[in-house]
């Protein structure tokens, strides 16, 4: 058994009768883009420096600390390759289509932000734009660092960000 | 339903194969028809003539009356917090379905060349395996304080359901009331199952820390709760990922 799993993700978008459904393994993606050939998969390792909770019951919300601005690299995955940034398919989600840029060095997500955002004028613009991005963008690089497959919680934008975002990683041969 | 669902598929060899792709493709067809059968946003679907009364749960295709019952199973379990029956406008079994359909779809998928899935609804999450063999699955639950973080990370074996007020906001009813109600910021229940997961973590939301008992006596189920103030309570094994 290989060491690195590889992600086949999938994406059911229900409702609006947009269906994106991708099956593309990141391997098979991998060859599409350039200088990326050679780049192994970065394997989901055990990052030490992400802590888990606070165990002591009580005290504030104050979220757990920890390794927050420079994540560990995972180990024996340098490339020669430099910067690369790639765009998310656009997603539909509830209020509009969004999609996702990220920027990575070497294996590590280096910047993740908005490419493109369409929500038709709705009122709910101002919130996504100022508020619900900024904070799906700080937890997409907090997932990276707390090395984790997958976020809970009770939200509607982050579907969409996520689904975008996971596709542009596995383009980069990323997970 | 209203919702996105991703899927993530861990493979051993690495390789996507026919055999993954077929189940991935079974997995699709299995949230489609839910969300045809229990959409409450498309007025002609299945659950939306039985909550005007056009039709009833015998008349239902045979989804409607498996849910309703397991409903009713929830709201037992819950002690009547988590209640369809209360809901306005008619029976609405859309905070069970969700969960109920997530994990009927990583039903599709069978261990061999998979270590692992992961189907998450929009934040609840259903799952087999791990990464590999004794390599579980991590996942973070927001802070609903600072959507942007996580209040804490858990070691998950099966399913995790988390129900609050934040990003949505406050849209949980107390069925006591039939009114908007949470008396905790976020809950999170993990468990075997993500239908009763997902039921069990609107209860606890709306009924607060104190409902962790209810959590506690069930086999199987844990629960965290973050409180309205800032502070985590949770039952005895809750998962937390070791430090």
């Amino acid at each position: 058994m290989k060491r690195a799993p590889i992600v086949i993700t999938a994406t059911v978008a229900g409702l609006a009768g947009v269906l994106a459904f991708h099956t593309t393994s990141s391997r098979l993606s991998l060859g599409t883009l350039p200088g990326a050939a050679a780049a192994p998969q970065a394997p989901a390792t055990t990052d030490p420096s992400a802590s888990g909770p606070g165990r002591s019951a009580g005290g504030s919300s104050s979220p757990p600390k920890r390794g927050s601005a420079a994540p560990t690299q995972p180990a024996g995955t340098r490339t020669v390759d430099g910067t690369r940034t790639v765009d998310g398919p656009a997603v539909n989600y509830n209020f509009g289509v969004l999609s996702v840029s990220v920027t990575v060095s070497r294996h590590k997500i280096t910047k993740i932000g908005i490419a493109s955002l369409d929500d038709g004028g709705m009122s709910r613009s101002q919130y996504i734009d100022q508020q619900a991005i900024p904070l799906l963008e700080q937890e997409a690089m907090q997932a990276q660092s707390a090395n984790i497959q997958g976020v809970s919680g009770a939200s509607y934008t982050s579907a969409g960000f996520q689904q975008s975002l996971q596709a542009a990683l596995h383009t980069l041969g990323l997970r | 339903m209203g919702t996105v669902v991703t899927v993530d598929v861990y493979t051993t060899d690495g390789q996507a194969g026919d055999e993954v792709s077929r189940q991935l493709a079974s997995a699709r067809a299995l949230l489609q028809r839910a969300d045809a059968v229990f959409s409450t946003w498309n007025p002609r679907s299945p659950i939306s003539r039985l909550r005007r009364g056009e039709i009833t749960v015998s008349q239902a295709p045979a989804e409607v009356g498996e849910v309703l019952e397991l409903c009713a199973t929830a709201r037992e379990l819950s002690g009547g917090w988590f209640d369809p029956w209360a809901m306005p406008g008619g029976v609405d079994p859309t905070g069970y379905v969700k969960g109920w359909a997530a994990q009927r779809a990583l039903g599709a998928f069978r261990a061999g060349h998979i270590s692992g899935a992961i189907v998450n609804a929009a934040g609840d999450i259903a799952s087999f395996g791990g990464l590999g063999r004794d390599k579980p699955f991590s996942i973070g639950i927001c802070d609903p304080f600072s959507p942007g973080r996580l209040a804490a990370v858990v070691c998950l074996s099966g399913a995790i359901a988390t129900s609050g007020t934040y990003e949505r906001g406050n849209h949980l009813i107390d069925p006591h009331s039939g009114r908007p109600k949470a008396r905790a910021a976020s809950a999170s229940v993990t468990g075997p199952d993500l239908g009763l997961a997902d039921a069990l973590a609107t209860a606890i939301a709306v009924a607060g820390p104190s409902s962790l008992a209810l959590i506690e006596a069930l086999d199987g189920y844990e629960a965290l709760v973050i409180t309205g103030d800032g502070y985590l309570r949770w039952t005895e094994r809750f998962p937390f990922r070791a430090r």
